[in-house]
């Protein structure tokens, strides 16, 4: 999924980037760390255009590298030419081709490992304690995520569970993933919408909210709050990391990701962070996660599958983590369960309950797949045909009526009239709904001021 | 010349008849459709939409069966 989607469209973070100014881009390509993460998120061409240039000294004429690219492969070739330049790394121009020299330094530095290597963290030495080992560090930061993640789904509810950090919740209000209703935080469509997508794309979702959160602070520096969550991507997990050499913004964002579960610290200590598999594993593929969310579930079971559903609308799901247990019911009907199974049906309520929250039936159908069951993977298609569209007709049944404000314009006094009118407002894209015959049509109310005026000109002369 | 404020409603032929029922069904002074325009399209007054959105739903749920005891 990741690399097939990567392919067609940039990485969020990618075109996050192509927001910022060239200067802070220029300023952040002086860390290795940062020209290192940005290449692994780029795109198999990209990469493969920046690692082609790279070691030269000189320019390369433009014609010469175009004439690398097959017929087939020009427009992903432009594609690529236009993200590059737009990231300030390869200038596009007609003659020459050469990457920029901030970003040539920055890459070099970082493949060769000289240049500013705190940019890849000052791993902390003799700190008296002991670091916690990865999988410890794993079951920390699932823990967060899933208190996040469990709040959500809870809310609204009423069924009280554990409240996550107050730099979180307002994280989770300002992405609008969820809404302040008089102290009472209840979860939004989007929220909904969020809590169906895969922990790879949850985690760079909530990442994307908090940079632009910070961003909008003019106290902070976004060269130093980009180029820290380079660093951390780049970090080894298990090992400890001094924040001696850190800036303010960053300690400040130290602390912040230690909420969302991407960076452990123990109370006592001030001086010393480990990152989690979360940090570790943004700016790589998305295996690392859902890899260390399958040694979470004791192992057994392959990573996500657990839901069985059958073509009489019947789920099993062999499952016993709340979170997921609570996911499901936001479109399923729980009959019984047992310690390790969940039986429950896909019904007309419990679906419909879903849609008015706001999740579409294909979010619901994506989920069933990503989750879908090894024994149920050997389907085709995974999910039975009844039921994949009777969930689609009961998402067209709350379609079935549509309203569109606006004006009704009837009562012309001859067919020329009407006809001029109406092609007035065809021309000016208003018109919703016409009849000729009957000398009506319909437009938006946005072209009532427009067609008055028209209409008053015409009857002036 | 005239121009009427309202929304337009596009629908199915069947909800359009419900409609209509449910139109006739109240005080002549209550009506909420405003003019009858072909067989997919009623224009209604624009501060009922709502309640003909609830009234409706109320109406559809009559037909529908549900497993569920």
């Amino acid at each position: 999924m990741a690399g097939g989607s990567r392919e067609i469209k940039n990485h969020a973070l990618i075109e996050f980037l192509q927001s910022q100014t060239q200067n802070v881009l220029h300023r952040l390509y002086t860390r290795p760390s940062a020209c290192l993460a940005i290449v692994r998120l780029m795109s198999p061409f990209e990469r493969q255009l920046v690692m082609n240039l790279l070691w030269l000294e000189q320019p390369l004429e433009t014609k010469q590298v175009t004439s690398w690219v097959t017929l087939e492969g020009r427009s992903a070739y432009e594609a690529a030419l236009k993200t590059l330049a737009l990231l300030h790394i390869l200038p596009n121009s007609k003659e020459n081709m050469s990457l920029h020299s901030s970003f040539k330094t920055g890459l070099r530095n970082g493949l060769t490992g000289s240049g500013d290597i705190e940019s890849f963290g000052v791993p902390a030495l003799d700190v008296g304690f002991e670091p916690l080992s990865p999988e410890e560090l794993d079951v920390y930061a699932l823990e967060r995520w899933d208190t996040t993640l469990h709040f959500m789904v809870t809310s609204g509810t009423g069924e009280a569970s554990a409240k996550p950090s107050d730099g979180v919740l307002y994280l989770l209000e300002h992405s609008g993933l969820m809404r302040n209703d008089q102290g009472r935080r209840i979860i939004n469509s989007e929220g909904f919408q969020f809590l169906l997508q895969s922990p790879h794309a949850q985690l760079w979702e909530f990442m994307l909210s908090y940079l632009r959160m910070m961003a909008e602070r003019e106290d902070m520096d976004m060269v130093d709050i980009l180029g820290f969550f380079f660093t951390l991507s780049m970090m080894q997990i298990g090992q400890q990391y001094s924040n001696e050499t850190l800036s303010p913004t960053q300690i400040i964002m130290v602390a912040d990701l230690r909420d969302f579960g991407l960076i452990y610290f123990p109370e006592h200590s001030t001086t010393v962070f480990q990152p989690t598999r979360f940090a570790t594993s943004l700016t790589s593929h998305m295996q690392s996660i859902s890899e260390a969310e399958s040694k979470h579930e004791d192992g057994r079971d392959g990573p996500h599958g657990f839901v069985v559903l059958e073509t009489n609308y019947h789920i099993y799901a062999y499952t016993n983590n709340p979170l997921q247990i609570a996911v499901l019911n936001l479109f399923v009907a729980f009959k019984t369960r047992f310690s390790n199974l969940i039986v429950g049906t896909l019904t007309r309520d419990s679906v419909k309950r879903a849609l008015i929250n706001g999740i579409t039936a294909e979010q619901i159908l994506s989920y069933l797949v990503a989750h879908a069951h090894p024994q149920m993977k050997k389907n085709n298609p995974i999910i039975p045909v009844t039921v994949q569209d009777q969930i689609r007709l009961w998402e067209l049944e709350r379609h079935r009526v549509k309203g569109q404000d606006g004006y009704l314009y009837k009562d012309f006094g001859s067919m020329n009239d009407y006809e001029v009118v109406v092609k007035y407002a065809r021309e000016l894209g208003v018109v919703l709904w016409e009849n000729g015959a009957k000398r009506m049509f319909f437009a938006d109310a946005a072209g009532r001021v427009l067609i008055r005026n028209y209409i008053e000109r015409r009857t002036a002369i | 010349m005239k121009a009427v404020k309202g929304v337009l409603i596009t629908c199915d032929a069947a909800v359009k008849q419900i409609l209509l029922q449910m139109n006739e069904r109240r005080r002549e002074d209550n009506y909420f459709v405003i003019e009858d325009l072909d067989q997919t399209h009623l224009l209604i007054k624009a501060d009922e939409e709502e309640g003909m959105r609830q009234e409706l739903e109320v109406e559809l749920e009559k037909n529908t069966y549900s497993m569920e005891p």
